[in-house]
């Protein structure tokens, strides 16, 4: 089963995407800053990462930072409420920016893509 | 015998003491002296004024006629002889030599035997010789011989007075000639008048028909003045310049003579006037005449009086031609007084306006104001630099309706302008005067002629004059437009010395025009800073209301995708015909309508319309650092510069200055207590083409290292440094331009922001020929645009 990290300092996104996820047939995990986040990435083998940006004690592009340097190949998917920022971060070495919206349509289907073998 | 004697001298006395006429009483004295010596004959011979021959003047007989008037040489006969030796005589016929020698005197007595002669002289001066004539041969008694010598010293005392009497008369006619002549030359100092009198007071005084006066330029032959009174024969010879006539020991002077259709003789007398200085000049007389009207020769006492009356003449006239002079230069003087004042008073006026058409009404009416400088009509034409045409701006003609207004009132009245907007003339040499006065910077005074009409054709049925002034309004050896006048309407002549006038009036025209257009350009360039400024101040708001929308967005977003994403689960596990589907599908409804209007705020703070184009990066800063002067002013920040050329970029300008006023802001709130900001552009080159950079130093504490890396984060917040938000925003925009933003910070000495950002390659064309830099660093990146 794959395993998937959400990290966003927001309990009801955590819960409402693990559910989604879960349903599709993955392992979630959950953190709830960018510490917590690396912590995860430090101690399961994980597939994938959906990282929220702004979050307490250490942002999502700090985070993001540290895991492509820990693990250059774990795909990681930006979730932000700033849409307007698209640009500027995909040059930060994310896999994928998403805003995030309560349709998790397209948020399944990048999950999808980047695991899908 | 002593009582006859006694009778004879008191006859003698009474002759000489007699009214009757000098020559009547010459005449009893000869006769009364015969008849008293019982001799036939008793004659006077009177020496002439030559002093070489003596004439027969008088005898006891009577009048001599003509073929009788004996002349003998002084020294001849015994007549000359007597008065040689001024020695009374006494001879006889039979003595040897004495026939021979006064064979002459046999004309009157033939059969004369005794002659005796007595000089007529006084001490030291000989008037004549006294001859007695008898033709017994006789002698002279002692009483006899004393009383001729009593009779003698007589005549002496009567020749003697009647020669000072007429002397006396002469110099009396010549005093009086020389009192009217002075009466005419002190009359008056006016030239033509003084001439006037001049000629016609030596036509009187030589009682001529005509007079004639002359003076030239001896240098250039120019006749300077002329004047003429009475007739003047058109026979005669125009009048000599310098007449030379008689003998070289008198002065030089000219007489002729000419006749006339019918025969008539006339005459002419002229004399030379020499002036000090380059003149002369001739006074002539023409034809004297008597009371019968007889035209007559002058003789040498009219010439004498002529002489005379050149000498006195001469100063006169001089005097008057000097004063002339003097009157015309004060004329002039009181013209330049009254111009330099017409002037002063036009700029005082001018002083009061800076606005160009207010300028260009001031300057017409000054032009055409009476107390200005009066011309009938003036026009002002500008160059238009883009069109290279020289084009109407204001013209008018002369207001006669401020003519009783003082000058400084006048000019403030609006001139009556003629329409002149349309003039149009190209600035090229064949288009005449006006362009020429542009194109040369120099003034005309043109004259119409049939090979020069001097109107450019562009200007055919607009305007018209046979003379004209223009004059260039030049600045900065650069002229700017042209003043254009001329007199028409009234026909007056243009005087060349008014083009004088013109011109320095024009100088001062060009200035303050000049000065006007200036003040309307730094007038529009603050206008146009404080919009930039506006707008950068809007655009400072709308970053902090997009901040602002960011920070709700998120807070908003997270909770609305919550509720969505649950209420799509719910609706999963919800019945089809549930009521419950209902409410939850309105949940899902509204959340996304509120997710797609959070969407098109977002939209709409997080991304500005862009506006590219070609910049010049020094400028941007230039324009960013006005922004923020009072800020450098208020912390005491010094600012240095060091721009090098470079090729302008294409990018959106205020996206541009944002970038820097960031830049700024952070630097001055750097240096709370003053500093100085560094600033300078230099040229990158990389391997992908050529960059522009500049770099932004300031000298304040610098950035602690344990946040350094976090300074462009948009989520990176201290209190202590910056905005927060600043450098993201900056970074931003410069990556949005392809560019850099780098930052070297050394703790306690400041921070250096470099931006770098790529030049466009046409930017770089376009740049090259406008020869900005050297072709050799030329190399665009190749993704710049």
């Amino acid at each position: 089963m794959k395993k998937i990290l959400v990290a966003d300092d927001e309990m009801s996104i955590r819960l409402l995407y693990s559910e989604e996820l879960k349903e599709e047939g993955y392992e979630v995990y959950q953190a709830a800053n960018g510490r917590e986040a690396i912590d995860v990435v430090d101690n399961i083998p994980l597939d994938l990462v959906i990282l929220d940006i702004k979050m307490p004690e250490m942002d999502g592009i700090e985070a993001l930072r540290q895991i492509k340097e820990k693990r250059p190949d774990l795909p990681v998917v930006l979730s932000t409420a700033y849409g307007e920022y698209k640009q500027d971060f995909a040059t930060w070495a994310s896999d994928e920016y998403l805003v995030k919206s309560s349709d998790l349509e397209d948020l399944k289907a990048v999950v999808k893509r980047y695991l899908k073998d | 015998m002593a009582g006859e004697r006694a009778a004879f001298l008191t006859q003698m006395v009474e002759v000489l003491t007699s009214t009757v006429s000098f020559g009547e009483r010459l005449n009893n004295m000869v006769h009364l002296l015969a008849r008293n010596l019982k001799v036939d004959l008793a004659l006077y011979f009177g020496l002439d004024k030559a002093r070489a021959t003596l004439l027969l003047n008088v005898s006891s007989q009577g009048p001599v006629p003509p073929h009788l008037r004996l002349e003998f040489p002084l020294g001849q006969g015994l007549v000359g002889e007597t008065a040689k030796t001024r020695k009374s005589t006494l001879v006889h016929r039979q003595q040897p030599g004495v026939a021979a020698a006064n064979a002459a005197l046999e004309k009157l007595n033939p059969a004369y035997q005794t002659l005796a002669a007595f000089p007529v002289a006084d001490d030291n001066f000989l008037y004549g010789v006294l001859i007695l004539v008898d033709r017994a041969e006789r002698s002279l008694t002692a009483a006899e011989r004393q009383g001729v010598q009593l009779t003698c010293l007589m005549l002496a005392a009567a020749l003697r007075q009647a020669i000072v009497q007429e002397e006396a008369k002469k110099r009396i006619a010549e005093l009086s000639v020389l009192f009217e002549v002075g009466k005419a030359l002190t009359s008056t100092v006016e030239l033509d008048e003084l001439l006037e009198r001049i000629v016609s007071t030596t036509a009187k005084v030589i009682t001529a028909r005509g007079a004639a006066l002359h003076i030239i330029n001896a240098v250039t032959g120019e006749l300077r003045v002329s004047s003429r009174y009475g007739q003047i024969p058109t026979e005669c010879p125009a009048l000599p310049q310098i007449p030379s006539c008689g003998p070289a020991t008198e002065p030089p002077f000219y007489a002729g003579e000419s006749s006339d259709a019918i025969g008539r003789t006339h005459y002419c007398l002229a004399v030379p006037l020499t002036f000090k200085g380059q003149l002369t000049g001739t006074l002539g007389v023409y034809d004297k005449f008597n009371p019968n009207g007889e035209y007559l020769p002058f003789d040498p006492e009219n010439r004498q009086l002529l002489f005379t009356m050149a000498g006195v003449i001469v100063s006169a006239i001089e005097n008057a031609l000097t004063y002339q002079q003097v009157e015309d230069l004060a004329e002039k003087n009181e013209r330049m007084v009254r111009n330099l004042t017409a002037l002063q008073e036009i700029s005082q006026v001018m002083l009061t306006s800076v606005q160009e058409e207010r300028l260009q009404e001031i300057i017409i009416q000054g032009l055409t104001q009476e107390q200005g400088l009066g011309f009938d009509r003036a026009v002002v034409l500008v160059v238009d630099e883009a069109a290279q045409t020289l084009t109407g701006a204001k013209g008018a003609c002369r207001n006669s309706a401020t003519r009783d207004l003082p000058n400084l009132k006048a000019l403030q009245v609006p001139p009556e302008m003629i329409p002149v907007t349309d003039w149009e003339i190209p600035l090229r040499v064949d288009q005449g005067p006006l362009a020429l006065a542009v194109l040369r910077k120099s003034a005309y005074h043109h004259h119409q002629t049939p090979k020069e009409p001097g109107v450019p054709p562009a200007l055919a049925g607009k305007y018209a004059a046979q003379e004209f002034f223009v004059v260039p309004l030049v600045v900065k050896d650069r002229a700017t437009g042209v003043l254009l006048v001329d007199n028409q309407a009234s026909g007056r002549p243009l005087e060349p010395e008014r083009l004088d006038t013109l011109q320095m009036f024009a100088t001062q025209a060009a200035l303050v025009l000049e000065n006007a257009h200036l003040y309307s350009t730094i007038e529009t360039n603050n206008r146009e800073l404080l919009l930039i400024r506006e707008r950068m101040l809007e655009s400072d708001r709308l970053a902090a209301l997009s901040s602002l929308a960011s920070g709700m967005a998120h807070e908003i977003r997270n909770p609305l995708v919550s509720i969505g994403g649950f209420a799509r689960r719910i609706a999963k596990l919800v019945e089809p015909n549930s009521p419950l589907r209902g409410y939850v599908e309105v949940i899902q409804e509204e959340v996304t309508r509120l997710e797609k209007l959070l969407r098109e705020i977002l939209d709409f703070t997080g991304e500005n319309l862009s506006y590219y184009g070609d910049h010049e990066l020094a400028k941007l800063i230039e324009d960013t650092l006005i922004l923020v002067q009072r800020d450098l002013d208020a912390n005491k920040i010094k600012v240095a510069r060091e721009f090098a050329q470079l090729p302008r970029l294409h990018c959106d300008d205020r996206q541009m200055k944002q970038v820097f006023y960031n830049l700024f802001q952070n630097a001055i709130q750097a240096m709370p207590h003053g500093g100085t900001l560094s600033i300078r552009t230099f040229p990158v080159e990389r391997p992908d083409g050529l960059y522009a950079a500049a770099s932004i130093a300031d000298t304040g504490s610098g950035i602690p290292m344990e946040v350094l890396h976090n300074i462009f984060n948009p989520f990176f917040s201290t209190k202590d440094y910056g905005t927060g938000l600043g450098l993201a925003i900056a970074q931003r925009i410069i990556s949005r331009h392809y560019g850099q933003i780098e930052v070297n910070n050394e703790i306690g000495k400041g921070v250096t922001f470099i931006v770098t950002l790529p030049v466009a390659k046409y930017c770089l064309v376009k740049d090259v020929g406008q020869g900005a830099v050297p072709a050799s660093v030329l190399r665009a990146p190749k993704g710049g645009r």
